[in-house]
């Protein structure tokens, strides 16, 4: 299998030069080398998108696919690791689909942890709707919905996703492509709900993030104990996702660990549905009202 | 045989406990019974009731006029007093009593009166009460003892005794339902608790997510990965379902949603009941597309039209709405027998799809066939964005036109195989018509005998509307030169919105209405009054 086998015949509608190709490379080659390593199986791997330039990313990707409603990625993961567990299910959403629209559902899928990936462009603009303020946008941004700057701090969501329980809570950026990969197959692999932020600045809406995470975008150093939260929280706090003064922007995985998946709290969830074939036993139904 | 029986008593005293069991004695003694509940929205304190109707003759209505109460408190006494018939007697638990107790002190006395043998009350308390048997029996007994028969009921063959919710639930689970989402909402979280109850001996999933815009998404992706799935609510969750229901259509994701009707706007009468959401559930959701809308009037028929849903949303790629309310869902109906629908158990999921698998694949009737992620080599694609054969996004205008037909070539198809299940259902004889959707029906059917020369059209399918057998039926009781017919429709609503779905759909204009907005159901006494 090779990242080509994942192209489809779509015409790619993304502004030239638009990180999101990094991260559209990157899965190809994330999904190719999980595949090869038997890790996954093409058929049985399904793809999530929301609503929003990221969104796209379902045209140019040839897997089984949902592309939903804006906001709702996670609740149609969830749904498809209920209806089929043995599905591996990676969802794309956008930091506005994500953290403003479905926040409720990012708050229950790091509880549930259900064995699914979540990847966020985070471009800190609704980018597709030409570029208002999301909840990860820096105070003082100006634009279109929030002439008068916008108001509030934005969300540090990779802090959220910890204190919530996520299992596995990574940031990569879409302009490191090979370190993406990597982060990519371990969010995918990983057995729980992983978390993976990706940094995918918006080159129309949000210019200036791309020299600034350039210059101050560093990995994680091997000696990061991914397996302490305390740690993890600290680093985390790095970077607030503001641009007010240069700070370093850590990418690489904060943290991870086991728990119960979600799944696995339902003996009666053990095949895909589809392949049960039910009769009915009307007695044994009805008894109970006799 | 008929009497009426109220228990009443604060809520936290088991009222609706006490009266289900009293319910289902009579019930195995082969009487009808119909069993009416009535509570407000709070948990401990107020006043709780229900009205038992039993008979020896078919019965599915519950009246204001008692001819025992059985009052848990004094406060039932207060209350209900002035609607006890001449010859009615007030069983009143006695307050030193432990509370727990006192209900089944009143069964003993209730039953005593009627002459029923001691061993049968003693085997009913077994069946409902399992291992905390012991304590009820004592203090049946104890009632048992302080009085003496008055009447002797004979044994007839015993019955079913089973309400809506009850009904949607074992419907469900006869047509091959895999998985049930809700959001806990009266009157629909009894379903939620039938279902969560019985999933491991069904091999069903039950699950409660964060909120109504997750269930109806999350039951999508299920639907996608291949399961029959069923979401429940009330018309505030419906509300939130409402872009979920429109991506159930665009994806043609076969959806069972159950709608368990509540009146008024917003939170409205929270634990009562109304058919006020009527147009709601016909219209809801952005975009135009196909939806079925099914209107079950009682338990027997919530069975069989559950199955119904999951059938032709399964064989169309759908979504169908099964409309109920409070009234249907928690009162309690007798049958000789429960019956379900002989549809098949069906997935309409291909076997062996081809290599070039296409998930909205054009053809001559609408129905793309259905594949299933993990099937096969193949790709399965669902998109809320107008999309091509394959499912993927498009924007041409000659694409978008193909696709937008495409799902609405389905309508013939379906209208066809709705004609042959029962849309509408007639009875009685008479030159004039009463109409009506939904729990009405009970209601109307007890009047029916009493009122002269009045038929009744019960309407099941509102939507694809049924609107040539209705037009038809219509038009036999319009009034012709000398001869004045009346036409009535019959519904628990403020406006009597099947009229305007009627005038919509046939043409025909309705103009005598009986309508009731109190959130409370119809008795036949209100249907007989207003003729
Ligand atoms: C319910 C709903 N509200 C609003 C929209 C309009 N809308 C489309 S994309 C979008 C914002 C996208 O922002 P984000 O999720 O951050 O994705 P990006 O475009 O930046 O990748 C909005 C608000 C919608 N499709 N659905
Ligand atoms: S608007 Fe921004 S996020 Fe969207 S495609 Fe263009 S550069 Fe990328």
């Amino acid at each position: 299998m090779t990242p080509q086998d994942f192209t489809t015949k779509e015409i790619n509608t993304w502004c030239p030069g638009c990180p999101n190709f990094g991260i559209l490379n990157s899965i190809k080659e994330a999904l190719a080398e999980l595949v090869n390593e038997g890790k996954i199986s093409v058929k049985d791997t399904s793809l999530v998108a929301g609503i929003g330039c990221h969104g796209k990313i379902f045209d140019y990707v040839n897997l089984n696919g949902f592309n939903g409603l804006h906001g709702r990625v996670l609740p149609v993961c969830l749904g498809i690791k209920l209806g089929n567990p043995d599905l591996t299910v990676v969802g794309f959403g956008g930091d506005g689909d994500t953290f403003d629209e479905g926040v409720s559902h990012f708050v229950h899928a790091c509880r549930y942890n259900a064995d699914m990936t979540m990847m966020v462009h985070t471009n800190q603009v609704f980018a597709l709707t030409t570029g208002q303020a999301t909840a990860l946008t820096e105070k003082g941004f100006v634009d279109g919905s929030t002439p008068l700057g916008q108001g509030e701090k934005p969300i540090n969501s990779l802090l959220m996703a910890l204190d919530l329980g996520a299992t596995f809570v990574a940031r990569g950026y879409a302009l490191q492509g090979p370190h993406l990969k990597e982060l990519m197959k371990k969010a995918i692999t990983h057995k729980g709900f992983a978390f993976l932020d990706i940094l995918q600045p918006c080159i129309v809406y949000h210019k200036h993030s791309v020299p600034y995470l350039t210059k101050n975008v560093y990995k994680l150093e091997e000696t990061h104990d991914a397996g302490n939260f305390s740690q993890a929280l600290e680093r985390v706090r790095e970077w607030d996702y503001s641009y007010e003064k240069d700070t370093k922007v850590p990418i690489g995985v904060f943290y991870q660990t086991e728990r119960a998946t979600f799944e696995s709290q339902w003996p009666q969830l053990k095949q895909p549905w589809h392949t049960i074939d039910r009769k009915t036993n009307w007695d044994n139904i009805i008894r109970e009202f006799k | 045989m008929q009497k009426t029986i109220l228990i009443g008593g604060e809520a936290g005293l088991g009222t609706a406990v006490t009266s289900h069991f009293v319910g289902k004695i009579f019930t195995s003694l082969g009487y009808y019974v119909f069993n009416y509940r009535d509570y407000p929205s709070l948990i401990r304190g107020g006043h709780n009731f229900n009205i038992l109707k039993i008979s020896d003759k078919p019965v599915y209505s519950h009246e204001y006029k008692y001819d025992f109460i059985l009052a848990l408190d004094q406060k039932t006494v207060d209350i209900h007093k002035k609607d006890l018939k001449q010859s009615g007697l007030v069983f009143k638990a006695k307050e030193t009593e432990p509370k727990i107790l006192a209900n089944n002190i009143l069964i003993g006395l209730l039953f005593k009166y009627f002459g029923v043998d001691l061993n049968i009350l003693f085997a009913a308390a077994e069946k409902t009460f399992g291992k905390n048997a012991d304590l009820v029996k004592k203090s049946i007994q104890e009632g048992y003892q302080l009085d003496s028969e008055k009447e002797k009921l004979k044994k007839l063959k015993p019955k079913c005794f089973i309400s809506g919710t009850e009904a949607i639930g074992i419907g469900a689970i006869a047509a091959g339902m895999d998985i049930y989402l809700a959001y806990p909402m009266t009157p629909a979280s009894p379903v939620l608790h039938f279902l969560a109850k019985r999933q491991l001996e069904n091999n069903i999933l039950v699950f409660q997510p964060e909120n109504e815009i997750a269930v109806i998404n999350a039951a999508l992706g299920a639907s996608f990965a291949g399961a029959k799935a069923m979401v429940g609510t009330s018309g505030g969750g419906f509300a939130l379902m409402t872009e979920g229901l429109s991506l159930a259509a665009m994806t043609e994701l076969p959806l069972v949603i159950y709608l368990g009707q509540r009146p008024a706007p917003a939170t409205g009468l929270a634990t009562h009941t109304g058919q006020g959401d009527l147009k709601f559930a016909l219209n809801a959701g952005h975009g135009e597309f196909l939806r079925v809308v099914l209107s079950p009037g009682d338990a027997q028929e919530a069975v069989i039209r559950t199955q119904e849903a999951f059938y032709l949303s399964n064989k169309y790629r759908i979504p169908v709405i099964l409309l109920s309310d409070k009234h249907l869902a928690e009162s309690n109906y007798t049958f000789d027998e429960i019956a379900k629908s002989s549809l098949p158990i069906d997935r309409f999921i291909v076997e062996n799809p081809q290599e070039d698998y296409r998930p909205y694949a054009l053809t001559p009737n609408g129905i793309s066939p259905r594949a299933v992620p993990g099937q096969g080599n193949f790709v399965v694609r669902a998109n809320s964005y107008e999309h091509n054969e394959y499912g993927y996004t498009i924007e041409d205008s000659a694409g978008a036109v193909k696709m937008q037909d495409k799902r609405f070539k389905k309508l013939p198809y379906l209208k066809k195989e709705i004609d042959k299940l029962n849309p509408i259902s007639v009875y009685g004889k008479g030159s004039n018509l009463l109409i009506s959707h939904g729990s009405t029906k009970g209601a109307i059917l007890d009047a029916l005998p009493q009122i002269k020369n009045f038929r009744f059209m019960q309407i099941s399918y509102l939507k694809p509307f049924p609107a040539e057998k209705v037009a038809k039926e219509i038009k036999k009781s319009m009034p012709t030169g000398r001869q004045a017919k009346k036409v009535v429709l019959v519904e628990n609503s403020v406006t009597g919105s099947l009229a305007d779905v009627i005038k919509e759909e046939t043409g025909i204009t309705i103009k005598n209405k009986i309508l009731k907005y109190d959130g409370r159901p119809f008795t036949p006494d209100d249907i007989i009054n207003q003729l």
